[in-house]
């Protein structure tokens, strides 16, 4: 018994330890290949097969998430009479929290899978194998490029996700639910500040980065096998779920600080 | 660039030739795969390597190239110890060397001439693509293929797939070129177009090649030196007429191709093949 916990214990330090320096050699490939221009056809390719293709699906999302919002809290709203703040309510949980996380989760399995699913692949076919013995690092080749897409890529589609969010909310308020149009524009532009609109977009880049290293990781371990590279597709979303909760969670606590402590003084500069 | 990687290497002294090993131990888990093995791989000669299937041939040749780092023992490339550099390290001396996988490898997502351009992209400033449309075009003919440019690996056939990893494995003109059972899969003529263009390449380049086979009629023609691995241990080591006339019964079996007395003894046994019928569901 003792034998197990203690085994288990070791191989889950083992498993953070290579976890970590996989994360440390994609940040500094990553950095590297900002600055070497032979690089850019790589990411450009990457930024196509993970931006271009993931519009409709992220604007969908966003689009439904504005209308089921309206519809969910209109009658506790219009109890209480105050249905003309529909669109505060809705165009701040869009931009602030459910555009953000929903647009991630998205792509966490969108994304998330395909990148797992390729790599794991390239992996079990000796790819990767093949890519260093040719002398060239496979974290520069393979994940640098899908980090830096990710990671430039996950704040124009969570814009995008807004922006759907926020029509999708429009219309079922004011053209179903009978709001009038000019009051729901007038409280959403009360509520609704700059710094949502910021940290909305900040976000996608930890979430975009997360998605990114955690499925790459994924995909450069999975073990042998058509079993082995679907078990590592589903571990790669699972974790990439998660960490987007917890990245939540931990950046909602900062901004919140840095916003009580920075925001009031902006008046003064 | 050459510069930098050498004043990094230890250059511990190691024995003469290429490549060589020294006490290699390889366990995955508590499989012990290579025991306590030691090698010299000689300049410009072909070494062949043969054993059965999951003796580690495959894991002595990834250890050559420092593919797979050894539980204990050095490997060496030209008297540097090559088996505690780091990766960044052995991206310049890889570059010394050609491997072909056994099942090629190639990258799917690239087509044939993508495939066979990429360690040179990689590591060489192209300003005339010309002449690299040239180099990619003697390639494929050298390994029969002159015309699948555009190809990508999925529209080629097993053996197509592997001529063109070796037209990849040869782009950069290395030094050393690893053969992962370059013949199987293919058809005995091909086998033979690998097996002459394997001493092409030595007579006319000067090039060190390991190969691992299974095929005797392809080691026994291309090889200056044949090895024989078997439960983790070289049990045999010379040319080929020494391996023909070889002692150790293990040797004689594989190189005849004879199953053994114990596996003949099992499949003789009444009631291992089993007779039953079975029925489809919907039989009445």
């Amino acid at each position: 018994m003792i034998g197990i916990v203690g085994a288990k214990a070791i191989s889950g330090v083992g498993n953070m330890g290579r976890f970590s320096r996989f994360i440390w050699q994609s940040m500094v490939a990553s950095l590297r290949s900002c600055s070497k221009t032979h690089t850019y056809s790589l990411i450009w390719t990457q930024m196509y097969f993970i931006g271009v293709h993931s519009v409709p699906v992220v604007m969908i999302t966003g689009a439904f998430v504005g209308m089921t919002l309206a519809v969910q809290t209109y009658g506790q709203l219009a109890g209480m009479g105050l249905e003309e703040y529909l669109g505060s309510l809705i165009n701040i949980a869009v931009v602030k929290e459910l555009g953000p996380v929903l647009t991630a989760v998205m792509l966490a399995g969108r994304i998330g899978g395909a990148l797992t699913a390729e790599l794991g692949t390239m992996n079990v076919t000796e790819q990767i194998d093949a890519i260093r013995s040719m002398g060239t690092d496979p974290v520069k080749y393979l994940v640098a490029p899908r980090i830096l897409a990710c990671l430039l890529l996950t704040p124009v589609l969570i814009i995008f996700a807004d922006l759907l969010g926020i029509l999708g909310g429009y219309l079922v308020s004011v053209v179903h639910l009978g709001i009038n149009s000019r009051a729901y524009w007038l409280h959403s532009a009360n509520a609704v500040e700059k710094w949502d609109v910021f940290i909305g977009i900040i976000k996608g880049l930890f979430f975009g980065v997360a998605i990114a290293v955690i499925s790459c990781y994924k995909g450069f371990t999975c073990k042998e096998g058509a079993q082995g590279v679907g078990k590592a597709c589903t571990e790669a979303f699972v974790a990439s779920f998660i960490s987007i909760l917890a990245l939540d969670f931990a950046l909602v606590v900062i901004f919140k600080a840095i916003y009580d402590t920075f925001w009031p003084l902006r008046s003064m500069v | 660039m050459k510069k930098k990687y050498e004043n990094n290497l230890d250059t511990e002294k190691s024995s003469n030739g290429v490549l060589s090993v020294k006490n290699l131990t390889k366990r995955f888990g508590t499989n012990v795969v290579l025991d306590n093995i030691s090698l010299t791989i000689e300049d410009g000669k072909t070494t062949v390597i043969i054993g059965p299937s999951g003796c580690g041939k495959t894991v002595l040749v990834k250890h050559l190239i420092a593919l797979l780092r050894p539980n204990s023992g050095e490997v060496y490339f030209k008297k540097h110890r090559i088996d505690n550099l780091s990766e960044n390290e052995l991206n310049n001396i890889r570059t010394h060397y050609g491997f072909l996988f056994q099942g090629g490898a190639l990258f799917d997502s690239l087509n044939v001439t993508e495939n066979i351009i990429f360690p040179i992209r990689q590591h060489c400033k192209i300003t005339d693509w010309k002449e690299v449309e040239e180099l990619v075009k003697s390639k494929l003919a050298m390994v029969g293929l002159d015309g699948f440019q555009q190809f990508y690996p999925s529209n080629l056939s097993g053996g197509q797939q592997k001529r063109v990893a070796l037209a990849r494995a040869i782009a950069l003109n290395p030094e050393i070129i690893l053969y992962d059972e370059p013949t199987t899969g293919l058809d005995p003529i091909r086998s033979d177009v690998i097996n002459e263009l394997v001493l092409k390449l030595q007579k006319e380049l000067g090039v060190t090649s390991v190969v691992v086979t299974h095929d005797m009629n392809s080691a026994y023609k291309i090889a200056d030196r044949i090895i024989m691995l078997h439960n983790g241990k070289i049990i045999a080591d010379g040319n080929a007429d020494h391996i023909r006339n070889h002692p150790h019964p293990v040797v004689q079996q594989f190189i005849s191709g004879q199953v053994s007395e114990e596996d003949l003894a099992v499949l003789r046994m009444r009631g291992n093949i089993s007779h039953t019928q079975f029925l489809p569901r919907d039989f009445e």
